[in-house]
């Protein structure tokens, strides 16, 4: 019901056990640090902060760096462990960032190389598209003149010349094929844009290009450009395929290494952050933070041990005097069947320490809402095959947590349609089976049999609205427990889910009820009205005197004006008295949406039966199935939705201020 | 008639939950302190950006991995587009011709470093995009043009063929496209306030406030440059302002143009409209340098509270639409701009 209890740990050690304490912190990993500069006034004035041997920002710039390649093969590395702890190495800046440099410089020139080769595919593509455009064979060579873009030519070079010729080439969209040699001359053909000519024109005139008609001999040669530059493409792409394995295949060739890298340099930046929450003096270090209360007895050990006995520990309950005033973490103590709920909870925010975690409360609250708007023993049934499909699935994804535990909110749902389904007897949309409480189907239909005590739908509405004062009334007690744990005397009356504020509200259920009962034709005499809603009204108006008296040092420009500060009373007590009658009001119908989305699915089940008997044979199956598909999707979510909305605002909002802090302490699985 | 709701609950819906999707800021922090473009690709695993990791370890090339990040974003507007009701599908098309004229754009500048400039123009050609986007304009022939009057007759029949004719003997006289590209920028805004006359009022009012921020993002933009890099003359810059802006009138621009300090000028209408970025002002600027990157953060936090006021506010209306291709525009912009940074270090670094 509250949270883990929290205790405040300051230690003086001797400075020469510094890392060995250290070591056994980070080892134990229950301390939540506060910084020395919570200190009010009693701080050493020679206290100073402890310096790494090595920065801090280059450990962390070398693990992202080795992190970053490994998650570039594709390898997420795992939280170090206490061995790696105990073998941790002292970090060697200039060797890490070397051998990072060695490889990030190896992948870059692999990249460089696919650049260029990319470059090539890119330029082949260019011709190839001008080529398939019109569909040119080698032997047309005076198909040039038609061509808008392309210029081609044959043309005989001396054969020394060839690579120079290739080379000078590189930079054009353009292909050169070999036709044949002629003594020390080769013959070619080259294809290259027209745009490029003049370019083009002084390569061919460098290399000692003559322009020549197609040799007789060679006329026969029917080779298709087309293929060519297919060929040469395919080529470009299995060396493009071949450098890009090899980029992958270099970080995962030295993955193993770059592991080990990471552990210690990740053990190593953590050690150093424990310790930039050390003060030291000359021959001491200082060091304070929160932890469970359980863990008390473990840690002294620990450090104990680690420091030899030389050391002095003190320990401060939360609020005592010695205590350094800084916010209590907030750790959740729930048993790990809760956690779907817990994050609901911790969704809407974390609880003030000390105040009630609602999260034991919200499972059943929760469920029961869910369960009243989507009864259904097979629907539920779906839906909780549906959650534990998603639970195993996601079971070791840790990157998917969260979903995974939607899932398991899915199937306590799931369970929860079941459970109600068999109340109400509804499967699939049918009444296969007599119903445990009401017949929902019955009523909403109007063939109920009117042997339950819930019988039509105001008495399906009524269930939620005593619901609804139920789930609120909870709320006003729990607002009580956090005040009176918290010693807010004040607030416990005055506060709208005070004392005085339930008051109020207790008296309109009495005065709705008794009006209920008469039939609308009675109202409670004017002297229980009074003491039930009159007297606590007026009660509630001390509250802006008591807080302007009490604060009177924040008022002291005021004071000269008395009137004006009455008349200010006067509105903020009628605000307040409007707020709440109306608060409570639609705090307690807004339960009614439980009743309308139970009513709203009997109805779509009913429209899809309907659908179905218009119909017959596999017709008549297929609108069931997916009458019952969109039912199951449509108020699944509207189900949870509103359960949600309920839990958040109708009841969270009485108690919880979700404005806690949680307990995230520096340990080996902290988050990066 | 259809009402508001009927027009955007489904669009709202969909662009809700892709707006979810959306890059946070932490993502980009990541994506900064990334080590290398790979690494920082890596970081993108995961994103509806996956693929550009995919293709640059097939490649090596980022631009061609950006081409495809263009392409993705076109096929977006299309996407959306199809969920449009008729009266707003104008509008679509308006922006959409962005990337047509973006495109067009590029294939003159390659043309004009060609035959202008006299400077190899293939590497630029491989990064240009040769379908069609929303007019059939053969790039290809523009990019292999002998003249400008080849290009104006190839793209006679598109909105573009007018402006190219009118101004290709200015580009060929000052050896600049400034003018053309200007004018091609006020077509394209023309044509987005046009596109609003269709919509209803309140859409419409929505429309030209956010069109209009945009326009004084440009205008800004232009005002800085010109006055900063080319010291035109005050006609000149007005000239090249667009109609349309927000918050900046003649009389500002005028002021902005002449003012030593630009950013006492900003101050004005800053204080006035947005007094929440008045901190922002009181920055120290030494530089011209500077003085830009201030004005352009101030112009960028201006857009945000725009599109921030709008997604909280009423939802059924076009703002939604107009908010989501701009924060997807940033987001786009952004993941450029860090990767090309990542692109330069490297090189930078070999170099």
């Amino acid at each position: 019901m509250f949270t883990t209890r929290m205790i405040q740990l300051f230690a003086v050690v001797l400075g020469k056990d510094c890392e060995q304490v250290t070591e056994a912190l980070l080892g134990e990993g229950v301390m939540q640090f506060v910084g020395m500069s919570e200190f009010e006034g009693e701080k050493p004035e020679n206290l100073s902060t402890v310096k790494p041997k090595v920065p801090l920002t280059e450990i962390s710039e070398l693990r992202k760096r080795t992190e970053g390649l490994l998650h570039s093969g594709g390898i997420i590395p795992s939280a170090p462990e206490e061995t790696h702890l105990n073998d941790r190495a002292p970090v060697a800046v200039e060797k890490e960032r070397s051998y990072l440099d060695k490889i990030a410089s190896e992948r870059d020139s692999i990249r460089e190389r696919q650049r260029g080769i990319q470059q090539e595919i890119l330029k082949l593509e260019d011709i190839k598209r001008q080529v398939d455009l019109y569909g040119t064979g080698i032997s047309d060579a005076a198909l040039s003149t038609r061509h808008s873009f392309i210029s081609m030519q044959i043309g005989k070079l001396p054969a020394l010349n060839v690579k120079q010729f290739e080379d000078a080439l590189r930079a054009f969209p353009s292909l050169s094929v070999a036709l044949g040699r002629e003594n020390d001359m080769s013959h070619r053909l080259l294809i290259a844009m027209k745009r490029d000519n003049a370019q083009i024109n002084t390569i061919l005139a460098n290399v000692g290009w003559t322009k020549i008609e197609l040799p007789g001999e060679l006329r026969s040669v029917k080779k298709d450009v087309s293929r060519e530059i297919s060929a040469k493409l395919e080529n470009l792409a299995a060396e493009q395929k071949k450098l890009e394995s090899q980029a992958n295949d270099m970080v995962k060739k030295e993955a193993e290494h770059l592991r080990e890298v990471w552990l210690n340099l990740r053990v190593n930046e953590l050690f150093y952050k424990v310790q930039t929450n050390f003060e030291s003096s000359s021959r001491t270090v200082i060091f304070t933070g929160w932890l469970p209360s359980s863990k008390k007895k473990c840690l002294t050990e620990k450090i104990k041990k680690a420091s030899r006995g030389r050391c002095y520990l003190e320990w401060n309950e939360p609020g005592s005097k010695d205590a350094i005033r800084d916010e209590v973490p907030v750790q959740f103590n729930n048993p790990k069947i809760l956690a779907p709920f817990q994050m609901l909870v911790s969704n809407f925010g974390v609880p003030r320490y000390g105040d009630i975690d609602p999260t034991p409360f919200v499972m059943p609250l929760y469920l029961s809402m869910f369960g009243l708007m989507f009864a259904d023993l097979g629907q539920g049934l779906i839906l909780a095959i549906l959650g534990i499909i998603g639970a195993c699935l996601l079971k070791k994804d840790d990157k998917k947590k969260g979903l995974y535990q939607l899932s398991w909110l899915i199937i306590w749902c799931g369970a929860s349609s079941m459970v109600f389904g068999a109340l109400v007897g509804s499967f699939f949309g049918t009444g296969l089976f007599r119903p445990l409480w009401f017949d929902f189907h019955g009523i909403i239909s109007g063939h109920s049999a009117r042997s339950s005590m819930i019988s039509d739908v105001y008495d399906i509405l009524s269930i939620t609205i005593y619901f609804g004062i139920f789930v609120i009334a909870i709320g006003l007690i729990f607002n009580w427990i956090n005040l009176i744990r918290g010693g807010k005397w004040a607030e416990l009356f005055f506060d709208k889910g005070g004392i005085f504020g339930a008051w109020i509200y207790a008296g309109g259920i009495y005065i709705t009820s008794y009006m209920v009962s008469h039939n609308y034709k009675g109202f409670p005499a004017g002297t229980t009205v009074f003491l039930l809603v009159g007297l606590p009204s007026l009660l509630l108006f001390i509250k802006e005197p008591y807080h302007y008296f009490t604060h009177a040092g924040a008022h002291a420009d005021k004071k000269s004006n008395l009137f004006l500060a009455f008349m200010n009373m006067l509105m903020e007590w009628i605000v307040e008295l409007l707020e709440i009658f109306s608060g409570y009001l639609s705090n307690t119908l807004s339960f009614m949406r439980v009743a309308g989305l139970g009513i709203a699915h009997v109805c779509l089940m009913i429209s899809v039966f309907t659908l179905a008997n218009m119909t017959s044979g596999i017709g008549s199956v297929l609108i069931l199935i997916l009458g019952n598909i969109l039912v199951i999707g449509l108020e699944g979510l509207s189900a949870g939705v509103q359960a949600l909305r309920l839990s958040y605002y109708e009841f969270f909002t009485k108690f919880f201020h979700g404005t806690g802090k949680l307990y995230t302490p520096i340990s080996l699985n902290s988050k990066i | 008639m259809a009402g508001p709701l009927s027009k955007y609950s489904f669009i709202n819906a969909k662009l809700r939950a892709r707006i979810s999707k959306i890059l946070p800021d932490e993502k980009f922090n990541q994506l900064e302190q990334a080590q290398s473009l790979d690494e920082a690709l890596a970081l993108l695993r995961e994103t509806p950006f996956a693929g550009l990791e995919e293709f640059y370890s097939t490649t090596g090339d980022l631009k061609q991995a950006e081409l495809e990040l263009v392409r993705n974003e076109i096929e977006l507007y299309r996407n959306i587009r199809q969920h449009l009701h008729h009266n707003s599908v104008e509008l679509l098309d308006a922006l959409l011709s962005r990337f047509e004229i973006d495109n067009l754009k590029n294939a003159i500048r390659i043309y004009f470093d060609r035959k202008i400039r006299n400077r190899s123009a293939d590497l630029g050609a491989h990064y240009i995009l040769y379908d069609r986007i929303i007019h059939d304009i053969p790039i290809d022939i523009i990019l292999n043009a002998d003249n400008f009057d080849e290009i104006a007759g190839v793209c006679e029949g598109t909105p573009y063929g007018q402006i190219i004719k009118k101004y290709y003997h200015t580009v060929e006289s000052e050896e600049s496209l400034f003018r053309m590209e200007t004018a091609f920028d006020h077509l394209y805004y023309a044509n987005l306030l046009a596109s609003f006359d269709k919509l209803d009022r309140k859409d419409r009012t929505i429309a030209l406030r956010l069109a209009g921020v945009e326009i004084d993002l440009q205008n800004i933009d232009w005002i800085i440059r010109l006055k900063n890099f080319y010291a035109l003359p005050l006609e000149a810059v007005l000239a090249a302002i667009v109609p349309g802006g927000f918050n900046l009138n003649k009389t500002v621009i005028d002021e902005l143009y002449g003012a030593q300090n630009v950013k006492s000028v900003l101050g004005g209408f800053v204080k006035n409209k947005y007094p929440g970025l008045s901190a922002m002002l009181s920055s120290q600027t030494s530089d011209s340098t500077s003085r830009l990157l201030l004005i352009r953060r101030i112009l960028e936090e201006i857009m945000k509270q725009e599109v921030h006021r709008i997604l909280a506010g009423y939802p059924f209306t076009i703002g939604i639409v107009l908010s989501y291709f701009i924060l997807k525009k940033n987001e786009l912009a952004r993941i450029r701009t860090v990767l090309n940074a990542k692109q330069y270090a490297r090189k930078t670094i070999k170099d």
